[in-house]
C-alpha cells in the first residue's frame, strides 16, 4: 500500500469518526425513542389484537376499546417506531454519504422533541376518542401541519448535505434517500389538504386515504428500507454491488410503478373504474422493483455467506430482504382483479400485509442498521451477543405467523365472506385461528423484542464493551475475521484495567 | 445524473400518476352532475338522495371509535364480490309481495359525510343496508333505536349473538337511580346497581347515523344495474316517477 493512499484512508477514518461524532445525539435520539415508540405499539397491538377474538378483554373503557387502540398501535408503529427509525437512518446515511458532518445536529434533535411530543398528543388523542376515522391518518387533524414542519425541519439538513457534496458518483442508496425525502411530503400534503382542507367527494377521500397507505410503504418505507441494504451490504462485505444497471432499474421501476398503487381497496366503490385496476395492476407489479433489488442485494451478500452470518447488521439486513421478497409474492398473489383481490380486499391479509412490509422488511432493515451504527456513535461495541440471537430468532418465528396470517388467513376468511348462502358468521369462524394466532405473534415479537430494548437501552447508557473488537454471532471468539481479540475494558476510564 | 435531472425524472414519474389518479379525478368528483330518474320524454324529475338522522356528528362518533376497522360500508357489484346475493345487505330480498330492492353502492349513499367510511376489514358484517335490517329484520318487538341502544351495549345479549365479536360500548351510557317515571330510552335491563341504563349524546349520534344507513331508495334507471325481470318487460312501463321494481 502506497503511502499516498495510508494517507487517505487514515483521513477517511478521521472524517467518518467526525460525522459519527457530530451525529451522535440526534441518531442515537431518533433510534432509542423509535425503540421506546416500538414498544408502545407493540404493547397496544397485543391489546387490540387480543380484543379481537376475546371481546372480553378489559372491555367497557372508552380508552381501551378494540377502534381505538388497534388505530393507536398501527399510528404508534408507522409515525412512532418506523419515522424516527427512517429518521436515524437517513441523516447518518447521507452525512456519511455525502462525506459531510452534520453542522444542525442541535436543531435535528431539538426537532426530534417535537416530533415526539406531537406524536404523543396524536396517540393519546385518538385515544381518548378524538381520532379522525380514516385508517394511518387517525391523529386528531391539528397534528399534520406540526407533522409537516417537523419533517422538513429535520430533513432538509440532509439535502443541503447532499446539494454541498464534494462532487462525484451519486450511490444508489442516495437515489433512494433522495426519492422518499421528497416523495413522502408531497403525498402527505395533498393527502391532508384534499381531506382536512379543501373536502371533495367522500368516495374520492377514502380513496386518496387508500392511495396514501400504500405510498407511505411503497414510496417511503420500502425505498429507504432498500436505501440502507444497499448502503449495508456492501459495506460490511466489503464487495461492490453485483449489478449496477441492475440496481437503476430496480429504483426507476419503483419510481414509475409504485405511485399508481393503493386504490385495488376501493375495488367495487363507485369511484372511476380505471382507478382501481391501476392500482391493483401496479400493486402486482411490485415485484419487480422489489426482485430486481433483492436479487441484487442477495447476490451481493451471499458472496461472502460467513460474514452474513456472523455480523449483526447484515444477518437483519438479509432476513429483512426476504421479507421483500416474500412481501412481493404477496403483492401479487393477494391482488389478483377477479380471484384473490375480492377475497383480500376486506379480510386479515390487508392488515397483515402491512404488518409484513413494516416489519417484515423495514423493521428488519433498520435493526441491521442500528446494531451497526449504534456502536460507531457511541464508541462501545455490542455487549452480548446472544441477546442479539434472542432477538433475531424470536423475531423471524413471529414473523413468519403474521406472514401466514396475511397469505392463507385472509383468503380463508375471504372464502367465507364470498359464500353468500351460509350465515356471516362462517366468515367469522374461519377468521377466529388467524387472529388468535396474530395475538400470539405479537407476544413472540414484543418478547424478542425485550432483548432489544435491554440492549439498546445498555448501549443508551454507554455501559457498552469499550473494544476495537465487534460484536460478531460467532460462538468462538477467536476465530473472528478481525484477528484476536482485541483491548477490552469494560471498567471504564480511571480503573487499573484502563491503564 | 445531476441533481436538477434527478429531480425533474422523480417528478414526471410521481406526478403523471398523481394528477391522473388524484388530482383529475379529486376534480371531477368534486361537481357530480345531477342524474335525471328516467331517461325519456316528459320528466326532468332528478334524483334527490334522502338521508335523515344525525350523520354528520353520528359519521364523527363512527370515525372515533374505529367502526370502520370492522365494518364496511360497500356493497360490490357483482364483479368485484358476492355481496349483492346475500339476502339484506344491498336492500331486501323479494318476499311475497315486496319486490326485490337489492343494489350497489353508489355514489350518492355517503349523502352529508366528508370521508365515506368503505372500511377496512370485514371482521363484521357490512353495514351499508344496517337501517332497513335493524327496522325490517332485527327490531321485532322494541324500537330500531332500542334494539340498537341494546346491541351497543351488549352485543353478545341474544343467544344466537354470543359469538360475536364486537367490543361493548358500555361506556357511551350512563347508569343513574330512577327519580320518578323511568326515561323513554332507558335500556329494557337495569344497570349493576339497579339503577336505569340510559345512552349518552355520542351513543345517540350514533345510532341516528346508523339507522340512517339505507338501502330502500328507489335510484334513477342510470344508476340501476340490476338486471329487469321477465314480468317486467311483459308488463306495460311503469309511470315515470314510481321506483320501478328491479328484479333478481
Amino acid at each position: 500500500m502506497s503511502s499516498a493512499t495510508q494517507k487517505s484512508s487514515s483521513q477517511d477514518a478521521l472524517l467518518r469518526s467526525g460525522i459519527d461524532r457530530s451525529l451522535r445525539h440526534p441518531v442515537m435520539f431518533f433510534m432509542t425513542s423509535g425503540a421506546a415508540w416500538l414498544a408502545v405499539s407493540l404493547i397496544l397491538g397485543v391489546i387490540s389484537s387480543a380484543k379481537a377474538h376475546s371481546p372480553e378483554f378489559l372491555d367497557g373503557c372508552g380508552w381501551l376499546t378494540y377502534g381505538r387502540v388497534q388505530a393507536a398501535h398501527t399510528s404508534a408503529l408507522i409515525y412512532g417506531w418506523g419515522f424516527q427509525a427512517a429518521f436515524g437512518m437517513i441523516i447518518w446515511m447521507m452525512s456519511r454519504l455525502s462525506r459531510q458532518e452534520c453542522r444542525a445536529s442541535g436543531i435535528i434533535l431539538t426537532a426530534g422533541h417535537v416530533w415526539n411530543v406531537i406524536i404523543s398528543l396524536g396517540t393519546l388523542g385518538i385515544l381518548a376518542g378524538y381520532g379522525t376515522g380514516m385508517p394511518w391518518m387517525e391523529f386528531p387533524s391539528f397534528t399534520w401541519p406540526v407533522i409537516t414542519i417537523t419533517y422538513a425541519v429535520i430533513m432538509v439538513w440532509s439535502l443541503v448535505q447532499f446539494k454541498v457534496r464534494p462532487e462525484g458518483h451519486v450511490y444508489i442508496s442516495q437515489w433512494y434517500l433522495l426519492a422518499a425525502m421528497i416523495w413522502f411530503p408531497w403525498v402527505f400534503i395533498t393527502t391532508n389538504l384534499l381531506l382536512h382542507v379543501f373536502p371533495g367527494n367522500p368516495v374520492m377521500a377514502a380513496g386518496i386515504n387508500a392511495w396514501y397507505k400504500s405510498s407511505l410503504i411503497f414510496l417511503f418505507f420500502v425505498p429507504i428500507g432498500l436505501g440502507m441494504a444497499f448502503y449495508l451490504i456492501p459495506k460490511v462485505t466489503g464487495r461492490a454491488v453485483h449489478s449496477y444497471s441492475l440496481a437503476k432499474l430496480g429504483f426507476w421501476s419503483l419510481a414509475i410503478i409504485m405511485p399508481w398503487a393503493g386504490m385495488q381497496k376501493l375495488t367495487g366503490a363507485p369511484i372511476p373504474y380505471f382507478i382501481p385496476y391501476l392500482g391493483a395492476a401496479a400493486t402486482v407489479l411490485f415485484f419487480i422493483p422489489a426482485f430486481t433489488a433483492a436479487v441484487n442485494l442477495l447476490r451481493t451478500a451471499m458472496a461472502s455467506g460467513d460474514i452474513v452470518n456472523n455480523s449483526p447488521a447484515l444477518r437483519f439486513t438479509t432476513a429483512g430482504i426476504v421479507g421483500l421478497i416474500v412481501m412481493a409474492v404477496a403483492a401479487v398473489f393477494l391482488n389478483l382483479p377477479g380471484s384473490t383481490l375480492k377475497l383480500s380486499q376486506f379480510s386479515l391479509s390487508g392488515y397483515g400485509f402491512e404488518m409484513l412490509s413494516l416489519y417484515g422488511f423495514f423493521s428488519f432493515v433498520a435493526f441491521g442498521a442500528i446494531y451497526f451504527i449504534v456502536p460507531r456513535i457511541t464508541g462501545r461495541e455490542w455487549l452480548s451477543r446472544r441477546l442479539i440471537k434472542m432477538h433475531f430468532f424470536i423475531s423471524i418465528y413471529g414473523i413468519m405467523l403474521i406472514a401466514v396470517v396475511a397469505i392463507f388467513g385472509g383468503l380463508q376468511q375471504g372464502v367465507g365472506q364470498e359464500m353468500f348462502d351460509q350465515p356471516w358468521a362462517t366468515a367469522s369462524t374461519r377468521a377466529y385461528p388467524y387472529a388468535i394466532c396474530i395475538t400470539f405473534s405479537w407476544c413472540t415479537i414484543l418478547i424478542s423484542n425485550i432483548f432489544f430494548f435491554m440492549h439498546l437501552m445498555v448501549m443508551w447508557l454507554r455501559l457498552g464493551r469499550r473494544s476495537n473488537h465487534p460484536t460478531l454471532l460467532v460462538s468462538a471468539h477467536g476465530h473472528s475475521p478481525h484477528g484476536e481479540e482485541g483491548d477490552i475494558d469494560n471498567a471504564g476510564p480511571g480503573t487499573a484495567a484502563a491503564h | 445524473m445531476s441533481f436538477r435531472t434527478f429531480f425533474l425524472s422523480l417528478s414526471a414519474s410521481f406526478g403523471v400518476a398523481w394528477l391522473a389518479i388524484i388530482i383529475v379525478p379529486y376534480f371531477k368528483m368534486r361537481s357530480l352532475e345531477p342524474i335525471v330518474m328516467e331517461e325519456g320524454e316528459g320528466t326532468n324529475a332528478v334524483y334527490i338522495p334522502k338521508r335523515a338522522g344525525r350523520i354528520a356528528d353520528g359519521a364523527e362518533v363512527y370515525g372515533e371509535n374505529g367502526c370502520y376497522l370492522c365494518h364496511t360500508q360497500l356493497v360490490r357489484p357483482t364483479y368485484a364480490g358476492n355481496d349483492l346475493f346475500r339476502p339484506d345487505w344491498g336492500g331486501l330480498k323479494a318476499i311475497d309481495d315486496r319486490p326485490d330492492t337489492r343494489r350497489e353502492t353508489n355514489v350518492y349513499d355517503f349523502e352529508g359525510e366528508q370521508f365515506a367510511q368503505i372500511g377496512v376489514s370485514r371482521m363484521g358484517p357490512d353495514l351499508s343496508n344496517l337501517g332497513v335490517r335493524v327496522e325490517e329484520l332485527y327490531a321485532k318487538d322494541i324500537s330500531p333505536e332500542d334494539w340498537l341502544y341494546r346491541h351497543l351495549y351488549n352485543p353478545r345479549f341474544k343467544p344466537e349473538d354470543r359469538d360475536s365479536k364486537c367490543p361493548s360500548f358500555r361506556f357511551m351510557f350512563d347508569e343513574s337511580e330512577i327519580k320518578g317515571n323511568p326515561s323513554d330510552d332507558a335500556l329494557e335491563f337495569a344497570g349493576k346497581n339497579g339503577g336505569e341504563i340510559t345512552p349518552k349524546p355520542e351513543a345517540k349520534a350514533l345510532v341516528s347515523y346508523l339507522l340512517s344507513l339505507k338501502k330502500d331508495q328507489a335510484v334513477p334507471s342510470s344508476l340501476n344495474f340490476a338486471p329487469s325481470s321477465g314480468e317486467e318487460e311483459a308488463a306495460p312501463p311503469a309511470p315515470a316517477d314510481e321506483p320501478s321494481p328491479a328484479g333478481a
